[in-house]
């Protein structure tokens, strides 16, 4: 899978693909317009991630561009503005998310997953970790072949989980998933959901949780 | 005190004052004047008595008249001495006593002296002093009258401006949009003063302007460090073999920085509210979102065991911006959840005119009209910014909504009364 970091940060969009790397993504960087237009015209990628303040024009021109070329690739907005203008126009230009810079890498990686997913598995949609099967098309989740009943926050919780697996995930990073980051204050009650889960879970109970830092899904 | 009242009460006393004091002045000099010319008069009719009795040696007939009396008298062994004065007599055999100027001289016939006394009337003297003084008085009144009108039309019309231009100073607010509206004039005092507060209100204006896009480029500038510490500590917290004080301490540094994110959010949230940046308004159904916002949090209440009780009417319907509406739901109902308690309630009612929600919770320290302010918070949940029921307020500001507070039978209400 092949990414396009889009950002004139540099220590931003080594964070990011450094992140990225360990899911298995190869990531190219571009710090600025001109170098983003040579790259996204001559290489096609699996997602870009696009910063919209960028030296020499704005991302959203990019974004433009792409969809003027009829470019299949998925794009994800990562802006500073949190404007809801900027969302609103680069998701009707054609962007697949957008997310207000600071985010959590946990969330950016979970983003692109969902991005690449759907415009890879058009029929199906199935994401399986050991003897968890998820089938994000159809929203069902079956351990070992057997279906199980999960909320609509926990099988989000699930899917972020899978999404980021063998990480350690804060609790802000659960809770702003899971609520919107206008839930500002204690997140102890995820704690609560967590709980659930995992009770639900069961023998595929592959929820740790790491000491003062938060939680690992992993084996 | 009006400083037109000011005004009016010293220039009428003074006015008045000299008005009066004049009319006695006036008074004095015309008396002095009249009877000085009766005077001449008299002194005439004894040149003439002097003549008349040198030529004929004998008195003249004395005269009895209304106007005009002469009366001659043995002077005896009293000295005489020619002498003018006012007096009062008869005339004639008329019982009504008249007054007189009257000259007093000596006067020598038939080789006897006698008291020869001359006088003329003075009444009409007097008519003529009556009238002056009358007529100075018509005028004092008349003059009293039109400073009257002249204060109660002309003044207030020559104010005008300055009231207009005090009016407007005290509608005056750095945030408003438009410049103030000025009126023109032609008083150079007036119109220096308008000069004046124009200048001051441009430059308060741009003052705020500069200040209020700073605070914006700041709060935008700091968001992308921002992003790249977060992304740091993410990766840093991935790391193997931490010890448990490092992630203590990793995690502590993550929850401030994520604190500091939000703040930061807030304030560039408000400062778009002030600038009025949320620009399309369309009509919201205030019902639908109000479901589907409950619907997307109910799990969050639940996992506090935290009952949902709604009374929603169907199809309200608010003309606001959308993303508007939605941070305004959203802040209230997170209020609601994070100032509520174990096993508690909220409920949330929607009808046409106003959209309540009441939460249980425990009671609060702050006065009720403060609850509004930037930064207020409660010490009992302290992560929280203080900063949501102002934008909830800021909001409702731009849409002239009015928010009350309310605390009764353990229950934290906060209506919005749509207008």
């Amino acid at each position: 899978m092949k990414i396009l970091i889009i950002e004139d940060e540099k220590e931003l969009s080594d964070s990011i693909a450094t992140y990225l790397k360990t899911e298995g993504y190869r990531c190219e960087f571009a710090a600025d317009f001109y170098t983003a237009i040579e790259k996204t015209e001559q290489f096609d990628y699996d997602c870009i991630v696009l910063d919209i303040s960028l030296p020499g024009g704005s991302g959203l021109e990019i974004l433009r561009q792409l969809k003027a070329d009829k470019k299949m690739d998925g794009v994800l907005i990562i802006s500073a503005k949190n404007s809801i203008d900027d969302k609103v126009i680069g998701l009707r230009l054609g962007a697949d998310d957008y997310l207000a810079k600071p985010f959590h890498l946990a969330e950016l990686s979970a983003r692109i997953a969902a991005i690449i997913r759907r415009k890879h598995f058009e029929g199906t949609d199935i994401i399986k970790f050991e003897a968890i099967t998820i089938d994000a098309k159809a929203q069902t989740v079956t351990i070992n072949g057997r279906s199980l009943e999960l909320t609509r926050k926990e099988y989000e919780l699930l899917l972020f989980f899978v999404s980021n697996k063998n990480r350690v995930i804060s609790k802000n990073a659960i809770a702003e998933h899971l609520w919107g980051d206008d839930l500002q204050g204690n997140y102890d009650f995820i704690y609560t959901h967590i709980k659930n889960l995992r009770k639900k879970l069961d023998e595929a109970d592959y929820i740790k949780s790491v000491y003062g830092m938060g939680y690992k899904f992993s084996l | 005190m009006k400083l037109l009242t000011k005004y009016n009460q010293v220039n009428i006393a003074a006015t008045v004052t000299i008005l009066l004091l004049s009319g006695v002045v006036f008074y004095f000099f015309i008396e002095a004047a009249l009877i000085h010319q009766l005077d001449k008069t008299l002194i005439q009719e004894e040149k003439e008595i002097t003549a008349f009795i040198k030529e004929n040696n004998r008195l003249p007939e004395p005269n009895d008249s209304k106007e005009e009396q002469e009366t001659y008298t043995p002077a005896g062994n009293q000295p005489i001495y020619r002498s003018f004065q006012s007096v009062t007599a008869h005339y004639e055999n008329n019982k009504r006593e008249r007054l007189y100027r009257q000259l007093e001289f000596a006067v020598a016939a038939d080789g006897r002296l006698y008291r020869a006394d001359v006088r003329k009337s003075q009444v009409e003297t007097e008519d003529v002093i009556q009238l002056v003084s009358k007529i100075t008085l018509a005028i004092v009144i008349l003059l009293l009258a039109v400073l009257f009108v002249i204060s109660r039309l002309i003044l207030n019309k020559l104010w005008k401006p300055f009231q207009v231009t005090l009016q407007q100073i005290k509608a005056f607010n750095v945030s408003m949009k438009d410049s103030v509206q000025l009126p023109s004039t032609t008083i150079n005092e007036f119109a220096e003063l308008i000069e004046a507060v124009e200048q001051m209100t441009q430059k308060a204006k741009k003052d705020y302007q500069e200040i209020k896009s700073f605070t914006e480029n700041a709060s935008h500038e700091i968001q992308t460090p921002l992003a790249i510490i977060a992304s740091k500590i993410e990766l840093l917290s991935q790391s193997d073999n931490l010890k448990e004080d490092q992630m203590h301490t990793i995690q502590s540094i993550a929850e401030t920085t994520n604190r500091l994110a939000k703040l930061n959010q807030s304030l560039i949230l408000l400062t778009k509210i002030d600038n009025r940046q949320f620009g399309a308004t369309t009509p919201v159904d205030v019902s639908r979102m109000v479901l589907q916002i409950l619907y997307n949090y109910e799990e969050l209440f639940l996992s506090r065991s935290i009952q949902i009780k709604q009374q929603i009417d169907p199809g309200v319907k608010q003309t606001m911006n959308e993303a508007l509406a939605e941070i305004l739901i959203i802040n209230l109902l997170t209020n609601s959840f994070r100032h509520n308690v174990e096993n508690g309630s909220v409920t949330v009612i929607l009808q046409d005119k106003y959209l309540s929600i009441s939460n249980t919770g425990n009671a609060i320290s702050t006065l009720p009209e403060l609850l509004f302010e930037r930064f207020r918070k409660e010490a009992v949940s302290s992560e929280s910014m203080g900063l949501g029921l102002s934008i909830v307020k800021k909001i409702c500001d731009i849409y002239h909504f009015k928010v009350t507070y309310q605390y009764q039978n353990l229950l934290h209400t906060i209506t919005i009364h749509f207008s």
